[in-house]
């Protein structure tokens, strides 16, 4: 199986992709709308000189942009996810819950939290499709 | 007098009309701290524990803790305690709102009642003067307009009210604090009223002393912090405890149909907190020195289930009423729960009692004859509403199920026990343990029966806080796995009932950092307890409540899931999925150092500083 480098370009085409083939998510996002942006925190030790700006748009059980972009990009996304590395790799690697993770504060979302729940189960969606790619972790390679 | 505290507490007579303050020394109260804790510990060393609860002699104490009244978030707590009507063990119900503030600026503690006054009356308490007065016209009338008439006479009082099914000793009455919140567990209502006893209603304005009162404003600007700070905090204002509802289906966490269906999304979405947010909601409320403002304002304009603008349901509620009985209209709920407000009962147990009669009604056991002409079917709404006021009023068909679920399936015999889901005879909270094998234990192991409030499992389980400052824990617990789960709720407990001594609100216990209480909680006391002391507290409260409910009877025969809990589920999250008993109790029992008959150990009794219930229980 082929595998990227965590927060690139290509690790996001490989997730759009994942998530455009898949039946279940286009049935259960049918009613979700709008951009969610994460913001990787800089951890030098880690391999992440500096913060990351990912954006990935969502339209009805379809799948628009998926960029890694500029600070002012991620900010106008309609959900604005944030927070530091090891805290996205344990999420990415379904070592923790998103939900979890927010409730604990290890992540920040800015944005209509009522939205989240009410479409939780895309939220799940998304991030075990997003768990299937084969990551290299910028630490780990 | 120790810092933090009013000084002392009244006791009320009502049978001789006596109203005598007293105090408690302060070694008492550093080992005991308040709340509940310090309830059980006056409750073991001066009052009968054999007498009946609705005897004369057997005592209601309303007590607070020494961060209530100081205006720190989550602070407004107060636990009402005494052997239970429903479970014939120790019962306790905390409460948040207005209650317990205005009781410390009042000049008290806590309140310990004892004796049944000859006609209704009323305790009025105001600027440290108690007196009894006669209630003879307001027994009958509803919690809310008891509430009215008394804010109509003082308009700063604040006040605990029974309804009618107080009065009437149903068995799960709840008591109502200025309407909007509930002490509603364990029947501790039905106490109040055969007490005689309408209501209490106090105002004051003392001020309560700090150890350090620079450093508590500077801790209080930090937890204010935290709590903006707080995705948990920000779920709670936007959609109440009933944000669970969307979550929990998908996690196992929440009953269906009498806890025998293992998910069904059509009735969590339209039960939902956002669905309460974009339908009925008018307002949010909050408790007394809450910026979170969890409490739900709701209205229906119209159709059946049309209200007036009031206290809207919780997510308990919205299970019991709603998830549990098979009803998909979300203005049902809310018109269920303006009824049990009203009434004066625990939508708890009052729910879990009509799943109950429901499922019997399915298959035939109860039929119209016996349920004096109701329709039980599943989600009929009209019938559950026409029979709420039976229960309160203990008419027909409706005083079986006002002795609570357990004992009316006893009445009824065969197997309609198997379909009461309760630990010790408490009905199960909204959260299932086949989910969640940790609070299977919890349930197992609470001290008032089946509770998801005594204690932090349910945060720390499913994942809302996380404090490994505090014990060793994982970020992420698989629900359905027995394995590590004794170690996290025997902490979970230590911590979690800490918050009933302190009289602060779980949720913002789980909102905040432990560090930012435990300095707050010693700025205001000078006590000066580090984690491990602190803990130590709530292990001696667990303790002191069990060695409590030893000599009441209970044994490790007690310590069981019921056998609805123990049938796996054929789907959702919790399907095939059942806790393993053996393992939890037996890894828990080490823990705590219970012995083979469910007893602490006396050394572990030695350890904690119980020596009087070691005497009790080892003479």
């Amino acid at each position: 199986m082929v595998k990227y480098n965590a927060m690139t370009q290509e690790w996001l085409d490989a997730w759009k992709q994942k998530i455009s083939e898949s039946k279940e998510y286009r049935e259960i996002a049918k009613n979700w709308e709008g951009s969610v942006s994460m913001i990787v925190n800089p951890d030098p030790e880690k391999g992440i000189p500096e913060p990351i700006y990912v954006f990935t748009d969502y339209w009805h059980g379809d799948v628009r942009d998926f960029l890694i972009c500029d600070k002012a990009k991620a900010e106008s996304a309609k959900f604005v996810m944030s927070g530091d590395f090891a805290r996205w790799k344990q999420v990415a690697k379904k070592e923790v819950d998103s939900t979890k993770a927010l409730m604990q504060g290890k992540l920040k979302l800015k944005g209509d939290l009522t939205y989240v729940v009410r479409n939780i189960k895309t939220v799940n969606k998304v991030i075990d499709l997003l768990c299937e790619i084969e990551t290299i972790w910028p630490d780990e390679a | 007098m120790a810092n933090g505290y009013a000084g002392r507490f009244l006791h009320v007579d009502l049978t001789n009309g006596r109203c005598s303050p007293f105090t408690v020394e302060d070694d008492r109260l550093r080992k005991f701290i308040g709340g509940s804790s310090l309830g059980a510990k006056l409750f073991l060393d001066d009052y009968p524990l054999d007498a009946d609860p609705l005897a004369p002699e057997s005592p209601l104490m309303v007590m607070t803790g020494p961060m209530v009244g100081s205006g720190f978030p989550g602070t407004s707590r107060f636990a009402v305690c005494a052997k239970s009507p429903l479970t014939g063990i120790w019962g306790e119900s905390a409460c948040g709102g207005t209650f317990g503030p205005e009781l410390k600026k009042a000049g008290y503690d806590g309140i310990v009642i004892t004796g049944r006054a000859e006609k209704p009356v009323i305790l009025s308490i105001v600027e440290g003067e108690a007196k009894l007065t006669d209630a003879s016209g307001l027994w009958g009338k509803d919690v809310y307009e008891t509430t009215d008439l008394l804010k109509e006479a003082d308009k700063g009082a604040k006040t605990l009210v029974i309804g009618p099914a107080g009065e009437n000793l149903v068995r799960f009455a709840a008591i109502g604090n200025d309407k909007g919140h509930f002490v509603g567990r364990t029947g501790l209502g039905a106490v109040m009223g055969a007490k005689r006893l309408k209501a209490i209603s106090v105002r004051g304005e003392g001020k309560l002393a700090k150890a350090d009162e620079a450093r508590f404003r500077e801790l209080h600007r930090e937890a204010i912090q935290q709590i903006k700070d707080s995705a948990l905090a920000a779920s709670l204002h936007a959609m109440g405890s009933d944000a669970n509802m969307d979550i929990g289906m998908i996690n196992g966490d929440v009953p269906v149909k009498n806890w025998s269906v293992g998910e069904d999304f059509d009735l969590s979405s339209a039960l939902s907190g956002p669905t309460l947010s974009e339908t009925y909601l008018t307002r949010a409320h909050a408790c007394a020195h809450c910026p979170v403002a969890c409490k739900r304002v709701v209205r229906v304009p119209d159709g059946p289930f049309q209200t007036e603008e009031g206290p809207g349901p919780e997510y308990e509620t919205c299970g019991t009423f709603g998830t549990m009985i098979m009803n998909r209209d979300l203005a049902g709920v809310i018109k269920a729960n303006e009824l049990c407000n009203r009434l004066g009962m625990d939508t708890i147990s009052c729910g879990a009692a009509i799943a109950w009669a429901m499922e019997l009604f399915e298959k035939g056991t109860l039929t119209v004859k016996e349920t004096d002409g109701l329709d039980l079917s599943w989600g009929n709404m009209e019938s559950v509403l026409a029979l709420l006021p039976r229960i309160a009023r203990r008419e027909g068909f409706g005083d079986l199920l006002a002795q609570g679920s357990l004992a009316a399936a006893r009445k009824i015999g065969g197997d309609t026990v198997d379909a009461v889901v309760h630990v010790k005879g408490l009905d199960l909270p909204m959260h299932d343990p086949r989910g969640f094998h940790g609070m299977g234990l919890a349930y197992m192991m609470s001290n008032r029966g089946a509770c998801h409030l005594q204690h932090a499992v349910l945060a720390t389980e499913q994942g809302m806080a996380s404090w490994p400052q505090l014990f060793p824990m994982k970020d992420d617990y698989k629900g359905t796995t027995s394995e590590g789960k004794a170690e996290l709720v025997f902490h979970s407990e230590n911590y979690g009932i800490l918050g009933n001594s302190l009289s602060i609100c779980h949720y913002l216990t789980d909102c905040l950092k432990p560090e930012t209480i435990r300095d707050a909680f010693n700025a205001i006391t000078g006590f000066g307890l580090d984690f491990d002391g602190l803990m130590a507290c709530g292990a001696r409260d667990w303790t002191l409540k069990r060695g409590i409910n030893n000599l009441l009877g209970v044994t490790e025969k007690d310590d069981v899931l019921p056998k609805r809990i123990m049938t796996p589920l054929k789907e959702g999250a919790g399907a095939g999925s059942v806790p393993d008993v053996e393992k939890l109790k037996r890894e828990y029992y080490a823990l705590r150092g219970l012995d083979e008959r469910g007893f602490p150990r006396e050394e572990k009794l030695r350890e904690l500083g119980l020596d009087e219930l070691r005497e009790r229980l080892y003479r």
